[in-house]
C-alpha cells in the first residue's frame, strides 16, 4: 500500500502544473480510464481484423457473436437451445464434482492419519498423478461409450487429485503448536482430531475443493470435445466442424462468463463456511 | 519429530509401498488374464510392455515410431511453453508496477483468464490449422496465463520499506523496478514456470487427442480408433512419463538459478 501513497505523492505534485496537457497526463494514470481505453482499443481491433479479413473470413465482427449468441439462445441447436446445452455440461460438472469430493476429501484425510493407508493408497495415487485427466478420455470412451458416464469418470479422475493432495497437505501442515496447546489442556485423540486437526485443516481442503471444480469444468470440455451430443464443449466443436466462428466464440464466451460464476459462487461459499480463514494479503 | 517417527516405523510399514504397487500391477494383470475385463477393453502390463517394445522400430499402425510421437508433442509444447514465458513474464512484472500497463493490460487479461484452456482448441484450430502453428498457439494461450499472474503478483509483494528506500535515496520508477522489483518478484516467476508447465501438456494433450497426425495424444486417439487399448494405455503412460521427466528437469534449473535466493 505504500506504493499508493508513493505515487499519490507524485501525481500530486504534477497536478500543480495546470494546462489541458497536464489534464490529459493525469487522466492517463487513472485505471478507470485506462480500463475503458483498453476495452474500447480491444473492440476496435477485433473490428479491424473482421473488417480487413486479415484472418480470412475466419474472424468474426463482435456484433456477429452477440447476435450469433441471440439466435442460440432461442434457436434449437442439435434439438437443445444454449442454455439446455450450459445445463447439460453444469449437470456433469456437478455430479462429478460431487462425487470426487466425496470420494477425495477422505480418502486425503485418511491418508494424513493413517500411516498404512497412506503407504498403500500413496504409491499408486503418485503413479497416476502425472497423467494428465484428459488422456484418459479415449480409455473412458471405451470403456463406457460417449455417454454420461464417460464424461463423470474424467470429471472424477482430474477433480479428485486437488481434493486428495490438498486434504493430505492441509493436515500434515497444522500448525505443531496447535496440538501442544491441546494436549496440555488435556485433550484426548478424538478431542485432537476434531477440535484442531479439522478446523485448521479446512482452509487448505476447501482450497482444494476450488481447485477442482476449475479443474472440473476443464474436464468436461475437454471430454465434450472429444465426443458428445450436448454441452458446451459440443458447442465449439460444432462451430469449428460448421465452420461458423461466431458460435465458438460465442461458446467461448458463455464458457469463460460460467467458469467466473463458478469460482466467484465457491469463494463466496468458502466466506460463508470458513470464516476463521486468514486472509493472505 | 519426523526423525523419531521414522524411527520408530516398523519394517512392514517399510515394504508396504512397494507391495502395494506390486499387487496393484499383479492385480492389473490378472484383471485382464482371468477375464474379468475382457482385453477389448484394457490391455496388460505386459502387452503394453512388448507394444512398446515394438513400437520403437515399428511405424505400423498409425504412422510413425514411437520417439517421433514424442519429439513432435515435446517440440509444440516447448515452443508454446517458450513463447508464453517470454510474453507472459515481462507482461505480468510491468503490469506489477506501471499503472499504464496494468490499466491497459489488465480488462484484457480478465477475460483471458476465465477460459479453460481446452476451450481455445476449436478456434486455434480453425484459425491455424492441426499443424504446428495452432498447437503452439493453444499451449501459448493455457501456458500465459499463470506465467502473467504469478509475474504479477510477485511484483506487487516487494516489500514496500525496499521500495521507499530507494525512492528517498532518489531512484527512479525504472531503476527501482530493474534493480528492487524484478529480484524480489523471482521465486514465484520461477514456481510459474511449474504451473505454465503443467497446463501445457495437459492442453497439449487434449489438442492431439482432437486434431493431430502425429504427438502423444494422437497415439491415444489412434488406439481407441483401432480399439487397441494396449496402444491407448502406453500413450497415457507416455503422456505421464514424459511430463513427469520436463517437470523434474525445470526443478533443477530452478533450483540452480534460485541458488541463492530462496531461504
Amino acid at each position: 500500500m505504500a506504493i499508493e501513497v508513493a505515487k499519490g505523492t507524485q501525481q500530486d505534485l504534477e497536478e500543480n502544473h495546470s494546462g489541458i496537457g497536464v489534464f490529459l497526463l493525469h487522466c492517463l494514470k487513472n485505471r478507470f480510464v485506462l480500463y475503458t481505453l483498453s476495452i474500447i482499443g480491444f473492440l476496435l481491433i477485433w473490428y479491424a481484423i473482421a473488417v480487413l479479413r486479415i484472418l480470412g473470413n475466419f474472424m468474426p465482427r463482435p456484433l456477429e457473436v452477440v447476435n450469433q449468441l441471440g439466435i442460440m439462445m432461442v434457436d434449437p441447436l442439435a434439438g437443445r437451445t444454449l442454455p439446455l446445452h450450459l445445463w447439460a455440461s453444469l449437470q456433469r460438472v456437478f455430479i462429478g464434482f460431487l462425487l470426487s469430493v466425496l470420494i477425495g476429501v477422505p480418502l486425503g484425510l485418511l491418508m494424513a492419519l493413517s500411516r498404512p493407508i497412506n503407504s498403500i493408497v500413496k504409491p499408486v495415487f503418485d503413479l497416476f498423478k502425472p497423467m494428465p485427466p484428459i488422456s484418459w478420455i479415449s480409455l473412458a470412451i471405451l470403456w463406457f461409450g460417449i455417454g454420461e458416464t464417460s464424461k463423470v469418470f474424467i470429471i472424477i479422475i482430474g477433480a479428485i487429485v486437488p481434493c486428495v493432495i490438498n486434504s493430505f497437505n492441509g493436515i500434515r501442515l497444522v500448525d505443531p503448536e496447535l496440538y501442544d496447546v491441546i494436549r496440555m489442556l488435556g485433550g484426548n485423540r478424538r478431542q485432537e482430531i476434531w477440535e484442531v486437526t479439522f478446523p485448521a485443516a479446512f482452509p487448505a481442503i476447501f482450497a482444494g475443493i476450488q481447485i477442482s471444480l476449475s479443474v472440473a469444468w476443464t474436464c468436461v470440455l475437454a471430454a465434450e470435445l472429444v465426443g458428445a451430443r450436448e454441452g458446451m464443449g459440443f458447442i465449439i466443436i460444432l462451430g469449428m466442424n460448421l465452420s461458423r466462428p461466431a458460435m465458438i466464440i460465442g461458446g467461448m464466451v458463455v464458457i469463460a462468463l460460467t467458469a467466473w460464476v463458478l469460482s466467484l459462487s465457491v469463494g463466496q461459499l468458502e466466506k460463508w463456511v470458513c470464516p476463521w480463514k486468514r486472509e493472505i494479503h | 519429530m519426523a526423525e523419531v517417527l521414522r524411527k520408530n516405523v516398523s519394517p512392514f510399514l517399510k515394504i508396504l509401498p512397494y507391495l502395494s504397487i506390486a499387487s496393484f500391477f499383479v492385480g492389473w494383470q490378472l484383471l485382464v488374464d482371468l477375464d474379468i475385463v475382457p482385453n477389448v477393453l484394457l490391455a496388460t502390463p505386459t502387452q503394453v510392455l512388448r507394444l512398446f517394445i515394438d513400437k520403437l522400430t515399428n511405424e505400423n499402425p498409425d504412422g510413425a515410431v514411437l520417439l517421433v510421437h514424442v519429439w513432435t508433442s515435446l517440440q509444440e509444447a516447448l515452443l508454446g511453453y517458450i513463447l508464453a514465458l517470454a510474453v507472459g513474464i515481462p507482461l505480468g512484472l510491468l503490469m506489477g508496477w506501471f499503472v499504464v500497463a496494468e490499466g491497459l493490460a489488465r480488462p484484457l487479461f480478465e477475460m483471458i483468464r476465465p477460459i479453460p484452456p481446452v476451450a481455445w482448441i476449436p478456434l486455434a484450430i480453425f484459425w491455424f490449422g492441426i499443424g504446428l502453428s495452432g498447437k503452439v498457439f493453444i499451449i501459448w494461450a493455457s501456458g500465459i496465463v499463470p506465467c502473467v499472474i504469478n509475474s504479477f503478483v510477485g511484483v506487487r509483494m516487494t516489500n514496500p520499506t525496499l521500495i521507499q528506500m530507494a525512492r528517498t535515496y532518489g531512484a527512479s520508477d525504472w531503476q527501482i523496478f530493474r534493480q528492487i522489483c524484478i529480484p524480489s518478484a523471482l521465486p514465484m516467476v520461477f514456481g510459474a514456470l511449474q504451473i505454465a508447465l503443467a497446463a501445457s501438456w495437459t492442453t497439449l494433450v487434449a489438442a492431439e487427442l482432437i486434431a493431430a497426425d502425429t504427438g502423444l495424444g494422437f497415439l491415444i486417439t489412434m488406439g481407441r480408433r483401432l480399439l487397441m487399448p494396449d496402444m491407448i494405455v502406453l500413450g497415457m503412460l507416455l503422456v505421464g512419463l514424459t511430463g513427469f521427466a520436463i517437470g523434474i528437469l525445470i526443478d533443477r534449473v530452478e533450483r540452480r538459478l534460485l541458488a541463492g535466493i530462496r531461504r
